[in-house]
């Protein structure tokens, strides 16, 4: 057996279900956005269903809708979780083990996540039982209405919540082989500690930072179940979008679903590669120690 | 006391949420604009233990397709890691960014187009086509996981067993996989978790004939009872971490007997 052969040999168990199952998928989903192999025969041309799309202002309002809750939420989690990450490498021992609470949101699935945002932030929550309390509000209704403000707060809050400790997960284990000389070494020469953490530690961070942003913004871009808890109905995220087309409509409307799910695909391919040019050209001009 | 704002800053964030949670759970008339509720109950406890074998079985079902995810991953991506770490080849690196990318895609996008071709070979509303799905794609973190195990532990030791006359089998099985544990306990606690907490996949193939944890919670959640959501997802919290706590002390007393440790 030939060397290449034995290769692709080694490597079918993951490649077959790959080009079969997810490459296969994915080229399903476009054929039937293209109204072939649809349940019911599709009327119209091949591009119909996009026609209907570029020609409806909600799915636009909706795009953003999803980018601004995948970008305020990631941005916030990879902030936050890079400034916890780095306090908690310093802790000393003991409490460091204490630090691992932080873990617990991950191993919650996203929908209780969105119900502790739900118990601590609604109209009648936790958060508005204290202000209450402290005499920051009279009632109920003076408490300001965050998960159905229309700028998908209450969802930009869970992602956040479930995104920050990823995020310092990511970043530790990168802590983990940092050289601490480099640190002392810049306060002997009489670095301030936010001047370290700025051009010390950050820049070494980078890569686990880059990292976590992709991850949480695709994600928090395309999944279904926190929106499905906290969502609101006008502008809705796109995944709803397309689950009340698939579900909740006539199958005619199948190509629709798979259109935006086809738009959807391509958003995240596009973004990856995109930010993986902008990060090469960023690290370009960086000086390398 | 520098960390003091440190650990405050951790324990509101991720530690509050359960204590918030315990009480919610423990007084189900807690209502604003109380900060403390003012009578507990047993009452969401009692109802679990009515609803017992409903819940049982969806915890069973749920823990039964994360593990068996656990399994097939980790037959999906052992030979091919092993190659990865090993092997170099033209277009490495481009295979491996191609390989990862499932775990980033929205996994809608090729579950649903995939929906009618499972309903046309039977997958949908049985377990074999959840785990499938849910394997394509949670296998990444296994990759990974396996590819950093097999680049650590090197081609030293299986060299050097060959040298002494151990057979491939025996490579694989007494050398190879036991240093391969940590890379796969970590590779399989995400995978575990991924499957475990998923919800919309699992209904979209498994179509409610496939109970899960996460189907039975999530209709409360959204109810008025919030008493009883809140001890259910303190269960959910709860099995993962007691099913990582057992694995870990298992490896332990295994390795300690081994003198490994």
């Amino acid at each position: 057996m030939s060397w290449t052969s034995s290769l692709v040999l080694r490597l079918s168990p993951l490649l077959l279900p790959y080009l079969v199952l997810f490459c296969g998928g994915v080229l399903l989903t476009f054929c039937q956005s293209f109204g072939v192999l649809t349940p019911l025969p599709h009327e119209g041309g091949i591009l119909a269903a996009y026609a209907g799309l570029l020609g409806n202002r909600a799915f636009f309002s909706s795009c953003l809708f999803s980018l601004w809750v995948a970008a305020v939420s990631a941005l916030f989690a990879v902030g936050l979780g890079t400034i916890l990450a780095y306090r908690v490498w310093q802790l000393p021992g003991q409490l460091a083990t204490l630090a691992l609470i932080y873990k617990i949101p991950l191993i919650l699935p996203h929908i209780a996540v969105a119900f502790v945002v739900m118990v601590f932030w609604s109209q009648s929550g936790i958060i508005a039982s204290a202000a209450y309390s402290l005499g920051f509000i009279q009632s109920m209704d003076q408490f300001p209405n965050l998960l159905y403000s229309g700028w998908g707060l209450g969802m930009i809050l869970a992602y956040a919540l479930k995104g920050t400790p990823f995020s310092m997960l990511l970043i530790l284990a990168l802590l983990l082989r940092f050289d601490v000389r480099q640190i002392q070494t810049a306060a002997m020469l009489g670095a301030s500690g936010l001047r370290i953490f700025l051009t010390v530690v950050l820049p070494r961070l980078l890569p686990a930072i880059h990292t976590a942003f992709i991850i949480l913004f695709l994600y928090s871009f395309g999944a279904f179940d926190i929106p499905y808890i906290l969502s609101e109905s006008r502008p809705g995220m796109l995944s709803i979008h397309v689950y009340n087309l698939y579900f909740k409509h006539d199958l005619s409307r199948r190509s629709e679903a798979m259109a935006i799910l086809v738009i959807m695909f391509c958003f995240a391919v596009g973004f990856i590669v995109a930010y993986a040019k902008v990060v090469r050209r960023l690290e370009d001009g960086v000086r390398k120690l | 006391m520098k960390h003091a704002g440190t650990l405050f800053l951790l324990f509101v964030l991720f530690f509050l949420p359960v204590i918030v949670l315990l009480l919610t759970g423990l007084s189900p008339g807690w209502r604003f604009p109380d900060v403390w509720p003012d009578t507990f109950s047993l009452q969401s406890i009692t109802y679990l233990n009515v609803h017992q074998k409903q819940l049982v079985m969806s915890i069973g079902s749920s823990f039964f397709f994360s593990l068996l995810t656990v399994v097939v991953t980790f037959f999906m991506c052992l030979f091919p890691s092993a190659a990865f770490a090993r092997t170099e080849f033209s277009g490495k690196a481009l295979l491996e960014g191609l390989l990862l990318t499932p775990a980033l895609m929205p996994p809608m996008t090729f579950a649903m187009g995939l929906h009618f071709v499972f309903i046309r070979f039977s997958l949908t509303e049985n377990l074999m086509g959840v785990v499938i799905v849910l394997a394509m794609f949670s296998y990444p973190y296994m990759f990974r996981a396996l590819v950093a195990g097999f680049q650590a532990m090197g081609e030293a030791y299986g060299i050097c067993a060959r040298n002494l006359g151990a057979s491939t089998l025996s490579i694989v099985f007494r050398v190879e996989l036991p240093l391969l544990v940590p890379a796969i306990v970590a590779g399989g606690s995400v995978v575990f978790l991924v499957a475990f907490s998923e919800y919309f996949i699992v209904f979209l193939i498994g179509g409610g004939s496939v109970p899960s944890f996460t189907g039975t919670l999530f209709p409360l959640l959204s109810s008025s009872n919030r008493s009883l959501a809140a001890i259910l997802t303190l269960l959910f919290l709860l099995i993962p971490i007691v099913l990582f706590l057992l694995v870990d002390k298992v490896l332990f007393a295994v390795y300690r007997k081994k003198g490994m440790v």
